[in-house]
């Protein structure tokens, strides 16, 4: 057996890693071969150098700084949802929005629709025409300025009014319902 | 450094109390593995604060699965396995090993200059090393010869059996003395 053959045992037992079985004939060989003894020296002296070089301890502040960012990701995901940042964004959002509609709503003369954007009806149900009148045409699908227009006829009827707010964030979509 | 805390009934009740939720026990616990987790993270990351990156990776894990860490016994091992697989992904998200370190401030202090500063070199050189080392073969070397544990135990760390390890270790110390010697052939 050359000594290519003991390379493996010889790099296991550096460092203790065979059992005393397979130790036996690994020291039998080292005491015969000069050269397999200086491999191994080698490698026990790599491996000191190795673990005295990471033995160092590591400064406390690198432990401070993980325990603080772990803290922190815990404590904002423990915090309860109306102490989120958002929360007062969107309560300030909404507010606003609630004054603009409030105005708007004032302002907005009777068959006029409003903002297509802000405000939709619950239900685009067309206003039904009263008995008295004459036959009504053919029922058609209303276009979508009709629809609009009497969508605002709707509101006049009392109907709930859906705001729907878009928010930055799209898992947060906000609808306001207003009765009139 | 942390404060040691002894008794696996101490940290029997650290683990029931972070289960419900009580922060400072977590807290507690991190304390008592920080060190093991950072270092291991270092060694086989190279770079501070990509050891930081993935220990703060390794709490959170901790915190959401500490119902599934059974039992005080199985926690470092536990910890461990998490550690490697964390640094894994860094690692595969950022092949480069990049060992920055200056090894010369880790010579022991009374040796004489010149072999201080051989001492340095050869650190230097060796922490090279590692990183021709594959992934596994570098995670069976730092367990092992590092981290000091077992064979069976970082087997079952790295979830492979003791003679793969085994072969792993052998490979990566063969790997090492072979770039040492080439090193310092070049150098001198």
């Amino acid at each position: 057996m050359n000594c290519n053959e003991w390379e493996e045992r010889i790099a296991l037992h550096a460092s203790g890693d065979l059992s005393p079985d397979e130790a036996v004939p690994v020291e039998r060989h080292l005491s015969a071969c000069a050269d397999c003894r200086g491999f191994i020296e080698e490698l026990r002296e790599d491996l000191r150098l190795l673990r005295l070089a990471h033995a160092q301890p590591i400064a406390e502040a690198h432990f401070t700084a993980v325990r603080a960012r772990v803290l922190e990701r815990l404590n904002v995901t423990r915090r309860p949802w109306w102490r989120g940042r958002w929360v007062y964004g969107l309560a300030a959002l909404a507010a606003v929005l609630a004054i603009v509609m409030a105005t708007r709503s004032k302002q907005i003369p009777a068959g006029v629709a409003p903002d297509q954007a802000s405000v939709a009806p619950v239900q685009a149900a067309p206003v039904q025409a009263p008995r008295a009148t004459p036959p009504p045409a053919t029922v058609r699908r209303p276009r979508p300025s009709r629809l609009l227009a009497s969508s605002a006829s709707g509101l006049r009827h009392a109907e709930p009014m859906v705001v729907k707010l878009m928010t930055n964030d799209p898992d947060v979509v906000i609808y306001w319902i207003a009765d009139k | 450094m942390a404060a040691p805390i002894e008794g696996p009934e101490v940290l029997t009740g650290l683990l029931d109390a972070a289960r419900s939720g009580d922060l400072a026990a977590f807290e507690l616990l991190m304390r008592r593995h920080e060190r093991m987790v950072l270092a291991t993270a270092l060694r086989l990351l190279g770079r501070i604060e990509d050891a930081q990156d993935a220990s703060q990776e390794v709490f959170l894990r901790l915190y959401r699965n500490l119902s599934k860490v059974a039992g005080t016994q199985n926690l470092p091992g536990w910890i461990y396995r998490v550690t490697v697989n964390v640094c894994r992904d860094f690692q595969r998200r950022r092949p480069e090993v990049v060992f920055a370190a200056d090894l010369s401030e880790f010579v022991s202090p009374g040796v004489d200059p010149q072999q201080a500063a051989t001492d340095a070199e050869r650190s230097r050189a060796l922490d090279m090393s590692l990183r021709l080392l594959s992934e596994k073969e570098r995670a069976a070397l730092v367990l092992r010869d590092l981290e000091g544990l077992p064979t069976e135990q970082v087997a079952a760390i790295l979830g492979t059996s003791q003679a793969t390890v085994r072969s792993q270790i052998f490979k990566a110390r063969i790997k090492m003395r072979g770039f040492m010697e080439r090193y310092f052939r070049r150098r001198v």
